[in-house]
């Protein structure tokens, strides 16, 4: 396949735009300016383009109810929060091809009337901050965005608003409170930001990738875009795999690509020779696979009917050296010390599991924490106000689900049997 | 009396439809004038953003990347997270309080490193990572890592 | 209309609410925890959790609204399992120590446990520890035990507007703390106490000595500190106030109340009450019998009636009385003594400004809704600082603030800060020349209706000058006024908020005909703030040398006549003195008795000595009060009287409602009114009542403002101008507009003498309440920091003098502080800034002394520069 979000970042100076125009860039926003806004938002619909932040909404519906809302100004915001454990897919686009989300951007800018628009960066890419601010200067030197973008009359401007360190910044909502200069505490919904977002505005909230995608969607159309990958759920997609692989790294491929593909054929394989113990397909928060699961195509409608998600793409991959309730600890130590803190079972409840694992690991398990373990986190689920609690809580009972032994042997063993 | 940050702030105020969402930006100009986030650093921001002062603090607390307390010269973050830990990440943090005497959250005598745990920062795939003030490092090996902090002073 | 079901009944609504609003309303309670109505929608505790048909999940009741055909149910196995569950985790993080919790009792997260079951103690991990913060002298904080409902911030910050507490840290981590950490140094108006359902916020003033069950009475009545009359409930055990506590959205308050008005009632049970009457015997003052002391009295008043008539006579009304107290007062003042020599503390600016604003715009024009300001868009505030000065009323001012009203104000007032004020700071005392500016501009943006054709004449003849030439007087740069102007001249609903400040001025009636003017021309509404509990019940009640009850001017003699018919009484036709002309009549012999209730003139009356000598010359003073004040110690006669808390009776406030004041400790001891109509007996003349609302069904029907007013309508709710009576209206045909200019300075300092009227003090009343007291433990200096600076000033002791005498206080660097100006309140025995002030001239229309003369000099005390 053709690589689309990640063509020529094997160039050095691929973050400048002119090695970006030369590879036809800002050709779709030209084209794209052409067209009234709704057929934009028609032909997102038609390529059937799924969010890639991690819960696949499709993008098209959501820009439509943004469009409707009769309020202005509308803002359209970048989320390039990034902290989903595992996941580091966005990164190569901001860092070495943020031209590609500018004018992806600016294209969904025009579709939706939106006059200005965010990147909401995470803190922890400092780097990035430059280089994108620095090509936002270039785009709008060249009168690609700004005021009256290319003679179009139409006018986007954009700015990178830095996060500071908080994980549930990436949720929408809490996006939306952050970049107000608030505290990443989640937003009541309904209403949703396509209706009141941020300032009370219409606003729109799409992943760095998301929005990257566009271009190559004006360019080549939505019967084009749809053919690639997964019939459900098409287009390219980045894969970030981290672990115990022999070639770690971010790969751009077709939606629908098996897991077993990604770790085997493109990964190659598990490193040293060891076998594999777990999966993590789509960032910590999306349920663990044991190996025998691996055959299932890595899109947003397949991997729930295989028992997980996509989430971000993120695959980590276990071998077996690994002690899992070590894992499992982490990923709730990771939860506890990212939940915002503002209702009771995420905030109370995820910090009691994190201290019922502590004792197994540390080797002062007790008959009956298992049970312990899966009753707390069921009065977690589906209770919380954001989906941060309820992932938690799933990561132990997927954990629990396909690796008890391991959660029984530390209790019976009084520690960690693998060393 | 004029305030330390105002000029900047004027720049960044301007990208925004109201002064309140200058509010994360600020804290970071004043972090890096003051070095950390003192009372009289929320109190500036406060007095320049008309946000109160306890509201300030509020946001500050919330977000890890703001210091609350005097850093070292240089701020080590490293990261932890499964991809990291996996790889050896914990080892690590060994070698940085062994060899330079800091404990993650803390300062070394010297006032030359502070250490802070972070969660993921996105270099999984080149695990594992950490961030020397600004700079990313990636692909750390037990040997490597010395190498690299040695050239902080 | 609305149809849900719950609970398989239907209900109806009108509108949209929530669910858990819903339900209410069908009588269903759905347990809550972070949901505090009032407060913005929250949804964290995850307690009220209940099943909509077709969703998947459980929902939070207190923030979904309901749609129509929705169909809820808010009890079932698995909900009471959710909540059993949600408050095993909060338990997780919350001792077990109800026994020794001051909240047990009235806790809601106990209250909780105890209807859906505890859990068997599967939370085994250490939990963990904060240790209770009592730094701070009003507020104890205990952590531990806090659920993070942020309620008390959602409180602080959405509705108070303080802002002074925040939910620090994330996560587990989180807690509430004030900006210090340690101490609030807030507005403490300790209205995160009503809301935390939990012992984590508790009052220092009963900590630890109160238990809820063991309160004996609880006693609904009105705040008695300041203007706004606040409802609330006085707890009552062993017949001392245990605490006092405002009913959630009740009252004009709706549940909210102010530092005074929280924590200022300890002076009721203060040690130093006046308990006998004391007489004077060879200098000193000595305890007698009231048979002894009230014959006294009437010996030696009628005495001097018959040697010097009764215009010998002046009498001092209060403005911390009740109206039944102050009606007994004048119509004892006029009808036994034989004299309208009878004013009030309120011609410090109020009432004087209100009758002149009046007689401009017709009665009752300061007789405006204080909610009602939520509504306007535009609030011009004018000399004060609201907040401060009126708490409740700058509270609404904030709220409205919030929702997008415009706030433009004329003065530093520091407490609308955050509020994104237009501030224009004109140079000191040129304030006229803004107002004048802004009137020129909205005469020429407005035009004029021909509404008031005698008020509008004025105003042609007040705005000839040109716009701009007037406001260069002021300091103020043409740019700013333009601004302010277009947006009173934009808005739909002005308010115009008018404070002390600019009223005690030489010149004060000048600036109160240009704000009448202005909001005239703008259509606006006028808000007269008023620093007492019932400064308008004083007027009302005819406690003026030239009015009678319900706002009826002496001079014509159709009033009087009627007045005289009704109460069957004479009233002497001729205008007696007011507040501040009393005392040069006293010095020269004119007056030679003086009766006062409730007030203390010789140290809340500026004019430095002038006034003690006055009083000095004095035949017979008498004075009735709660304490010994300075005016007391120098009277011939001093009665103990009753405190608001301890009797019956009514407050009018400044929006001219009248309440309630209920009696809730019982104290041996006579209302004033009581000690008055006994007196008057003793002197010949029947005056009897059976019980305060006796008194009021006398003014019911003497007043023609308060016709049929009773305590039962009174009771119903509280009486909302006009009551059922006629104001005047507009009869004025000419305008008395004197433009004296401001008061030549006198003294040989640099600086300007401000009176300052910070939230936690107002005079003798909070300075005997220890919580207030901590707050503000001495008389300071607040002076700017670039003036302190120049004098090398950083805190400390400085020596303030002036031509009337000198004081020590410590200097505190305020930059709400105009240059030039220093600032000093009057609360501490020997260290008022009345006592500073060389006997000030009066406004010729309003008769309110003018402070702005008054120079003083600021010099640092050696060896003391820092303490
Ligand atoms: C706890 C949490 C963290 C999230 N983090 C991210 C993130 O880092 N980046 C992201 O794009 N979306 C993240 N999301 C998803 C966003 O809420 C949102 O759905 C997404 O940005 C929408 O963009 P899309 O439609 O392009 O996917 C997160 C969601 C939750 C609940
Ligand atoms: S689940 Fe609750 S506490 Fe956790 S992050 Fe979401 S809102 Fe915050
Ligand atoms: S009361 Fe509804 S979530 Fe707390």
């Amino acid at each position: 396949m053709e690589k689309v979000l990640l063509a020529n970042i094997d160039n050095p100076k691929s973050a400048e735009i002119g090695v970006y125009e030369a590879s036809g860039g800002y050709d779709s926003l030209r084209k794209s300016l052409e067209l009234a806004p709704d057929d934009i938002i028609e032909t997102v619909k038609k390529a059937n383009l799924r969010g890639r932040g991690g819960a696949g909404f499709p993008t098209g519906m959501k820009w439509m109810f943004a469009s409707k809302d009769p309020k202005f100004p509308k803002y359209l915001v970048c989320n390039a929060d990034e902290g989903e454990p595992g996941t580091f897919k966005d990164r190569p686009i901001l860092e070495k091809n943020p031209h590609i989300l500018i004018e992806g951007m600016a294209i969904s800018g025009h579709a939706l009337k939106a006059e200005f628009g965010y990147i909401y960066l995470r803190g922890e890419y400092p780097a990035a901050k430059g280089i994108l601010e620095e090509a936002i200067r270039q785009a709008e030197a060249k009168g690609y965005i700004g005021d009256n973008m290319m003679g179009s009359g139409r006018n986007f401007k954009l700015a990178v608003h830095q996060g500071a360190g908080a994980y549930i910044c990436g949720e929408e909502t809490a996006l939306i409170e952050s970049l107000e200069g608030k505290k990443g505490h989640p937003r009541i919904k309904p209403p949703f930001p396509v209706n009141v977002g941020a300032w009370g505005m219409p606003t729109i909230v799409n992943n760095v990738e998301t929005l990257s995608n566009m271009p190559f969607l004006m360019r080549v159309g939505p019967e084009a875009y749809a053919a690639i990958g997964s019939k459900e759920c098409p287009g390219p997609k980045l894969f970030c795999v981290s672990g115990h692989v022999n070639k770690p790294g971010v790969y751009e491929l077709p939606m629908g690509v098996t897991l077993r593909e990604i770790i085997y054929d493109h990964c190659g394989g598990i490193k040293n020779g060891k076998t594999l113990k777990a999966v993590i397909p789509g960032g910590i928060s999306t349920p663990v696979l044991p190996p025998d699961k691996i055959d299932c195509p890595m899109d947003f409608v397949n991997m729930p009917k295989h028992g997980s998600m996509l989430g971000s793409g993120a695959v980590i991959v276990m071998d077996e050296s690994v002690c899992l309730v070590k894992v499992c600890l982490r990923a709730l130590k990771f939860f506890e010390h990212e939940s915002c803190g503002k209702c009771t079972p995420c905030r109370d409840g995820v910090s009691w599991l994190r201290q019922v694992l502590a004792r197994i690991e540390g080797g002062e398990g007790r008959p009956g924490d298992i049970e312990l373990l899966s009753e707390v986190a069921g009065n977690i689920t589906g209770k919380t106000f954001c989906p941060l609690g309820d992932g938690a809580a799933s990561v132990v009972l997927n954990f629990i689900k396909h690796f008890r032994d391991e959660f029984d042997m530390h209790i019976a063993r009084k520690g960690c049997p693998i060393k | 009396m004029k305030s330390q940050i105002a000029d900047e702030l004027e720049c960044v105020k301007a990208k925004y439809p109201a002064e309140r969402a200058a509010l994360l930006p600020a804290l970071y100009l004043a972090q890096r004038k003051y070095g950390w986030l003192s009372a009289e650093a929320m109190d500036e921001v406060s007095r320049e953003l008309r946000v109160p002062k306890a509201t300030v603090r509020g946001v500050a607390t919330f977000y890890a990347m703001y210091r609350h307390k005097q850093v070292g010269r240089n701020v080590i973050q490293l990261c932890t997270n499964v991809s990291c830990m996996i790889l050896g990440a914990e080892r690590l943090v060994d070698i940085i309080r062994e060899k330079y005497g800091v404990e993650p959250g803390g300062t070394s005598a010297d006032g030359r490193f502070s250490l802070v745990i972070m969660e993921c920062i996105g270099a999984c795939g080149t695990a594992p990572a950490m961030l020397v003030n600004t700079d990313f490092h990636e692909s750390l090996t037990q040997e490597n890592i010395v190498t690299i902090l040695e050239g902080y002073r | 209309m609305i149809k849900v079901t719950i609970n398989g009944r239907e209900v109806q609504l009108d509108k949209q609410v929530t669910i858990l609003e819903a339900a209410r309303r069908a009588g269903i309670k759905i347990p809550t925890l972070c949901h505090f109505e009032g407060l913005e929608m929250y949804g964290g505790c995850r307690l009220c959790l209940v099943e909509v048909e077709k969703m998947p999940r459980l929902q939070t009741s207190c923030t979904l609204m309901v749609t129509d055909g929705m169909v809820i149910t808010t009890e079932s196995e698995q909900i009471a399992a959710a909540r059993r569950g949600m408050l095993e985790f909060i338990l997780t993080n919350h001792p077990l120590d109800c026994p020794f919790c001051d909240k047990a009792g009235e806790c809601e997260l106990q209250d909780l446990v105890y209807l859906y079951g505890g859990t068997e103690g599967r939370f085994t991990e250490p939990k963990a520890k904060h240790p209770e913060s009592n730094v701070d002298p009003i507020l104890a904080r205990n952590i531990e035990r806090c659920i993070s409902c942020t309620r008390c911030v959602r409180m602080c910050d959405g509705v108070v507007g303080a802002s002074a507490i925040s939910m620090i840290n994330r996560g587990r981590h989180t807690v509430m703390e004030p900006f210090s950490g340690g101490k609030f140094d807030c507005e403490y108006c300790g209205n995160c106490l009503t809301v935390c359902p939990v012992g984590s916020i508790l009052s220092r003033l009963y900590k630890e000595t109160y238990r809820p069950w063991q309160v004996e009475r609880t006693v609904r009545t009105v705040c008695g500190h300041c203007g706004v009359g606040c409802s609330y409930d006085l707890q009552v055990r062993d017949e001392a106030i245990k605490r006092v506590i405002p009913r959630i959205g009740e009252g004009l308050n709706r549940g909210l109340l102010c530092a005074r008005g929280r924590f200022g009632y300890e002076f009721v049970g203060a040690k130093d009450r006046l308990k006998k009457p004391l007489v004077r015997r060879d200098g000193n003052l000595v305890e007698t019998t009231w048979d002894e002391a009230l014959g006294f009295i009437a010996a030696k008043l009628s005495e001097v009636i018959k040697t010097h008539g009764g215009e010998a006579v002046a009498g001092i009304a209060s403005v911390r009385c009740t109206n039944e107290d102050n009606y007994v007062f004048q119509k004892f003042m006029r009808g036994v003594v034989g004299t309208n020599n009878i004013d009030s503390a309120a011609r410090m600016g109020f009432s004087g400004a209100q009758a002149y604003l009046e007689s401009l715009r017709g009665q009752g024009v300061s007789a405006n809704v204080i909610a009602g300001l939520a509504k306007s868009d535009v609030i011009f505030v004018a000399g004060g600082d609201p907040t401060m000065v009126t708490p409740i009323l700058g509270l609404e001012i904030r709220g409205a603030a919030k929702k997008g009203a415009k706030i433009i104000s004329l003065d530093p007032a520091p407490g609308l800060e955050f509020f994104n004020p237009h501030k224009i700071v004109p140079s000191l005392f040129a304030e006229g020349a803004v107002l004048e500016s802004l009137l020129c501009r909205a005469v020429s943006a407005r035009g004029m209706t021909g509404e008031l054709p005698h008020l509008e004449e004025a105003i042609r003849a007040a705005v000839s000058a040109e716009c701009a030439g007037v406001a260069a007087q002021s300091g103020v740069p043409d740019a700013e006024i333009e601004k302010a102007s277009a947006t009173i001249s934009g808005s739909q609903s002005p308010a115009f908020v008018i404070g002390p400040d600019i009223v005690q001025r030489a010149d004060g009636n000048r600036n109160l005909f240009l704000l009448a003017a202005l909001s005239y021309v703008t259509g606006g509404r006028i808000f007269l703030l008023s620093g007492k509990a019932n400064e308008q019940g004083a007027v009302d009640m005819g406690c003026l040398p030239d009015t009678l009850p319900g706002g009826r001017p002496l001079a014509i003699d159709g009033f009087r006549k009627r007045h005289e018919d009704a109460c069957g009484m004479s009233v002497p036709a001729r205008e007696g003195l007011s507040l501040m002309e009393m005392f040069p009549a006293m010095a020269d012999g004119r007056i030679k008795a003086l009766y006062v209730i409730g007030e203390n003139p010789a140290f809340n009356l500026p004019g430095g000595n002038s006034i003690k000598s006055a009083l000095e010359k004095l035949d017979l003073l008498v004075v009735q009060d709660i304490f010994l004040t300075e005016t007391a110690k120098m009277a011939d006669i001093v009665l103990p009287a009753l405190s608001w808390a301890e009797k019956d009776g009514t407050f009018t406030n400044l929006e001219r409602r009248i309440q309630r004041v209920r009696r809730g400790v019982n104290r041996e001891g006579r209302e004033d009114w009581r000690i008055l109509c006994d007196l008057a007996g003793r002197m010949g003349a029947a005056m009897e009542y059976a019980s305060s609302e006796a008194v009021m069904s006398e003014i019911a029907r003497v007043s023609p403002v308060h016709r049929d007013l009773h305590y039962s309508d009174i009771e119903a709710g509280a009486m909302q101008w006009p009551y059922h009576g006629e104001p005047l209206r507009g009869e004025a045909s000419t305008v008395s507009l004197v433009t004296a200019s401001a008061r030549p300075t006198v003294g040989s300092g640099r600086f300007a003498l401000l009176v300052d009227r910070p939230l936690f003090q107002s005079g003798t009343l909070t300075r005997r309440s220890k919580a207030l007291l901590k707050l503000i433990p001495k008389a300071t200096v607040k002076m700017n920091p670039l003036d302190a600076a120049s004098l090398g000033i950083s805190g400390g002791i400085v020596r303030v003098s002036s031509d009337a005498g000198s004081v020590e206080l410590e200097a505190v660097i305020d930059s709400s502080v105009q240059m030039g100006a220093v600032k000093i309140s009057n609360h501490f025995e020997g260290a008022g800034v009345f006592g500073l002030m060389t006997k000030p001239p009066v406004d010729p229309v309003t008769k309110a002394p003018a402070f702005e003369g008054c120079l003083v000099a600021v010099e640092p005390l050696k060896g003391d520069a820092k303490s």
